[in-house]
């Protein structure tokens, strides 16, 4: 038997689910334009995904608050992007499938290495120059080298989407830590590299202007402890004078 | 309506196109927000420079002569490009080393002084100033005032602490010899304070010039020896200091005052620095200033230091409220002076002097009269009655400083044995140098080069500032060390490595410190002497700070100068393990690309992020209906030639009739340019990816003597034998040095930051030879 969720909040409306939905039109759009993006060595080297839905969405931030307690250096960003990654109405990620297995081979001498990819090469378990990507355990976030003009090539892909958000005027930011976990969980699985961008089409674009603390207070905590304290705090029994006679529309 | 050249008109609304791109990529959202991309819009003539550098590659052919210089030829040819790039290695600019008017490596050497390594941590600030024990003794530390530490609710790293205790702590500090062989060039350095020892330092040392100092006092020093009091610089850290510099064979001739600079040339100097100083004081506008007990503040300061016992009686007061004020009041205590007073027309915040001479002098007892002025001044029965007036701020001056306003009825008076005037200090440039002067005697250079209107006369320093710091004055050193080896033929570079190739220390003494330590660590104060026993000679004031107080701070850096996300992404487990990789790169090669492209190693985001950025500016072409393209391998050249400095990954986006299919289509005329022998190498080169691919690094690197672990190029990979028949050999180190060669000149003629390519020629013929 499949899973039956029950959860009395937040609702989820008939209109709400009809802005999600339109971002993830916009979504796709963003795609496409990152695949149009100007690309080095013309190349097919883009993957990407759309992840929409109050389940994935909330697996993967899940996933981004588990990595915040696995290093200091990254724990209060990764909380706190998690809460955007849960508010997101969809989140599109972008990768890129050679930056790991396959270097660019053009001399550029941009990673840490000698100007020949050696540095990627001899950190791989490689035969003739084909890199064994089977090994795909890591002691570190992103399991590095990777070619970093291949990177610098995500960027473009990255850039054109977000290119298009802005042109239909969806609110849109790209994140490291919504990338790395979606990739830990499986998306965008060819991917060396991942980039999740967030996508809202709410008033507020809460991801732009963060406050301190953002996991633990923001928009939903705060609507919801409300809701947790209405009885104390908003609707209060009329103990005090009969109402009518405050009635300011009622004239005397 | 007027008709139009059809030319300039396109190119005059290319470059409005560039520009909207620009804007575009400023506005490009950010992923880590460490990426500062730089851009330059290059059209018209500036685009001749491009193809004579790039003819240097194409001449010489070889692996991306075919393909790859196909098509960097062809980008030259729209009107207008625009160069976008950034640093995207590692090492994020810190607030601190940004301050530095020297540039020192702050974060650098605290990171060392963490590690236990003293000696490397001098090292690393004697790379930029070549009095580094005078800089950790006396420097104002505006690095501290930048520090994020001291931003974010908290005091800033004690940097000038640190310094110092790196500098008592250190070995033996041997400055080298110089490394340079002789020129033959002779330069004459006017004035020997810090500004004129540090050039001759660069200009013996790295530039290898004849340097002789002229020095009028008696001994050398500058404001260093006349100006600061023994308590804040001990004269045993001065004299070591000047005396390895004349080890390395700098002439300092005391006792030798220059009137004029034509002689100098006419004895056979190449080229003079003027540095002499500001040693001379602005007098206050008060009348009777040479009244029996009215001293000027420098020549007071002068002669204590020269060792004159001078008897100033009981009560002694100080107009003024720089930091020559403050040294005067507290050397005047020292000399006796039961009471002593500092007039100061303008409130603390307003004070020019640093707050730590303010608090010392406090703590000494030195009673500083804020908002007050004198207004007249007497001599009666052997003393001074000063008439004061207290004041309160007035409208902004030239200075942006409020003018005092007296405050009426505030009158008082005032009686002192001796009054000392610190209002203000000039240069003493003598007429027969006939250089040009400006505000208070400063002699007027060009900011860039310090070069004077005289042709082979230069000038820093206080002679041009005005009274400044001695850092500001190291720094003006040093930038006119670089500007006169230029002029007299050299390269103009000035930069040295002394500090060793950095380690990760298995175990960190500080993180042991902090192990042990109770809670969270607070900024350390210096211990100083008792007020008693520091007023009674003029031995140092304050201790410095022992080691385990210096290891602590030292874990309090936020280490700004890192990405600081630790993500393994570039191959090292920590930021900290990428930049120790990225400085050992960086002085290996003198900050040139390692690899023939770009400059690495790179943050994998922040190269990410210039990415987002360049790709904004080439929509932004794009929905303007123009044409683009991102390319990578022309903007090299520009890198080459010294555009966008600075900047480790830089792409050109060209603007206008740049069609893709030019690259490919015969008969466009192209071809004319380019030799035949190199055509039919990019026909041999039609298809690179297919083998390179397969064969991982490429073809040549078995000839640069490359050693990976497992040797998989050679059998029994047959495949391979197909690459192996590579008859080009060194061609490719012979085209990088041709391309470099070629940049410089493009450098030389726009008088920009040369290449070093002395070491570049080093580095590649190591290359061949491995």
């Amino acid at each position: 038997m499949p899973r039956i969720t029950i959860r009395d909040w937040p609702p989820y409306s008939p209109t709400d689910q009809n802005r999600r939905e339109n971002t993830v039109a916009a979504a796709k759009l963003m795609m496409n334009a990152a695949l149009t993006a100007p690309s080095i060595g013309a190349s097919p080297m883009t993957e990407g995904e759309i992840v929409y839905g109050e389940e994935e969405q909330e697996q993967i931030a899940r996933k981004m608050e588990e990595l915040a307690y696995e290093n200091e250096v990254w724990q209060h960003i990764f909380l706190y992007e998690a809460v955007m990654a849960r508010q997101a109405d969809t989140l599109l990620l972008l990768g890129n499938t050679r930056a790991y297995s396959d270097p660019w081979n053009g001399e550029c001498g941009l990673c840490a290495g000698r100007p020949d990819c050696s540095f990627v090469y001899e950190n791989r378990e490689q035969k003739a120059g084909i890199i064994d990507t089977t090994d795909r355990r890591s002691d570190t976030l992103v399991k590095g080298p990777l070619c970093t003009i291949y990177a610098h090539q995500l960027g473009y892909n990255v850039g054109s989407a977000l290119m298009v958000a802005v042109h239909l005027y969806i609110d849109a930011r790209p994140f490291i830590s919504i990338g790395l976990a979606a990739q830990k969980l499986g998306y965008c699985r060819n991917s060396a590299v991942v980039v999740g961008i967030a996508i809202n089409a709410r008033a507020k674009c809460e991801p732009s202007d963060p406050g301190t603390d953002y996991h633990l207070v923001n928009l939903d905590s705060a609507v919801d402890a409300i809701r947790g304290n209405v009885n104390q705090l908003t609707i209060r029994p009329a103990t005090g004078k009969e109402y009518r006679h405050a009635d300011p529309a009622k004239k005397r | 309506m007027p008709l139009y050249d059809g030319k300039a008109f396109a190119q005059e609304g290319l470059l409005q196109v560039a520009q909207h791109c620009a804007q575009a990529a400023l506005h490009a959202p950010q992923l880590i927000g460490k990426t500062d991309i730089k851009m330059k819009i290059v059209a018209g003539d500036e685009l001749k420079h491009y193809f004579r550098v790039q003819d240097a590659g194409n001449k010489l052919g070889a692996r991306f002569g075919g393909e790859g210089y196909k098509m960097a030829y062809n980008m030259g040819e729209p009107p207008v490009l625009l160069l976008m790039g950034a640093d995207v290695t590692p090492i994020v600019e810190a607030p601190c080393k940004a301050a530095c008017p020297a540039g020192i490596d702050v974060p650098r050497y605290i990171r060392l002084i963490g590690d236990g390594q003293y000696d490397q941590a001098v090292a690393v600030v004697r790379e930029k100033v070549p009095l580094p024990s005078i800089c950790a003794y006396v420097c104002h530390a505006p690095c501290e005032a930048k520090c994020r530490r001291g931003t974010v609710r908290d005091k800033p790293i004690a940097i000038e602490a640190l310094k110092r205790f790196a500098v008592d702590h250190a070995g033996k500090m041997d400055v080298g010899k110089p490394a340079a062989e002789a020129t033959g060039k002779r330069v004459a350095v006017i004035g020997s304070g810090p500004a004129g020892l540090t050039a001759a330092y660069y200009l013996k040392k790295v530039c290898g010039h004849g340097v002789t100092v002229f020095e009028s006092f008696s001994k050398a020093g500058g404001m260093m020896r006349f100006g600061i009091p023994e308590y804040r610089l001990p004269r045993q850290i001065l004299d070591k200091e000047i005396e390895a510099i004349k080890g390395l064979g700098v002439e300092i001739k005391l006792n030798a005052k220059q009137e004029s600079l034509d002689k100098l040339f006419q004895q056979g100097y190449d080229a003079v620095f003027v540095s002499v100083g500001a040693h001379h004081d602005i007098p206050l506008d008060v009348s009777s200033p040479d009244l029996p007990g009215v001293m000027e503040c420098l020549s007071f300061l002068r002669r204590v230091n020269l060792g004159e016992k001078i008897d100033l009686g009981a009560r002694a007061a100080v107009i003024g409220g720089g930091n020559a004020a403050l040294d005067a009041a507290r050397t005047a205590l020292r000399l006796g002076a039961k009471e002593v007073s500092v007039l100061y027309r303008r409130s603390r915040a307003d004070m020019p002097a640093y707050s730590d001479n303010v608090e010392q002098a406090l703590r000494e007892g030195v009673k500083i009269e804020f908002e007050t002025a004198v207004s007249t001044l007497t001599s009666k029965k052997n003393a001074l009655h000063m008439e004061c007036v207290r004041t309160k701020p007035g409208a902004a001056g030239a200075d942006r400083l409020p003018l005092p306003e007296p405050v009426e009825g505030s009158q008082f008076s005032m009686v002192v044995d001796t009054l000392i005037m610190a209002t203000g200090q000039s240069p003493e440039v003598p007429t027969e140098f006939a250089l040009p002067l400006g505000k208070d005697n400063t002699i007027q250079a060009d900011p860039d080069t310090l070069a004077t209107n005289k042709e082979g006369v230069f000038a820093g320093g206080d002679a041009v500032t005005g009274p400044a710091s001695v850092i500001e004055a190291i720094a003006a050193g040093r930038k006119a060390a670089a500007s006169i080896d230029r002029f007299l033929g050299g390269l103009g570079i000035v930069d040295e490595v002394l500090a060793p190739p950095e380690q990760i220390p298995q175990i960190s003494p500080a993180q042991e410190v902090l192990q042990q330590a109770d809670g969270d660590p607070d900024r350390p104060q210096m211990g100083c002497l008792p007020v008693e026993e520091a007023l009674s000679g003029f031995d140092k004031v304050d201790h410095g700070l022992a080691e385990k107080e210096a290891l602590l701070e030292t874990t309090r850096c936020l280490k700004c100068d890192q990405v600081g996300f630790d993500c393994g992404a570039c191959g090292f487990k920590t930021c900290r393990e990428a930049v120790i990789n990225c400085q050992n790169r960086l002085n290996e090669t003198g900050g040139e690309p390692w690899g023939w492209l770009m400059k690495g190693p790179s943050c994998v985001w922040r190269a990410l992020e210039l990415g987002i950025s360049m790709d904004w500016a080439a929509a932004a072409a794009h929905r303007l209906n123009v044409e683009s393209r991102i390319g990578m391998i022309p903007a090299t050249i520009f890198m080459r030639m010294g555009y966008m400095e600075g900047c480790t990954l830089v792409t050109v986006l060209p603007l206008g009739p740049c069609k893709e299919r030019w690259y490919f289509s015969p008969g466009t005329g192209r071809e004319a340019f380019r030799p035949a022998a190199m055509e039919r190498k990019g026909q041999i080169l039609q298809y690179p990816p297919l083998w390179m691919r397969f064969t991982g690094p490429g073809r040549d690197i078995g000839r640069r003597g490359i050693n990976v672990k497992d040797r998989w190029w050679e059998p029994p990979y047959t495949r391979l034998e197909i690459v192996e028949d590579d008859a080009w050999g060194d061609s490719v180190l012979d085209r990088d040095y041709a391309i470099f060669a070629a940049a410089d000149d493009v450098r030389k003629k726009k008088n920009w930051r040369r290449l070093n390519l002395p070491k570049i020629k080093e580095t590649l013929d190591n290359k061949k030879s491995q």
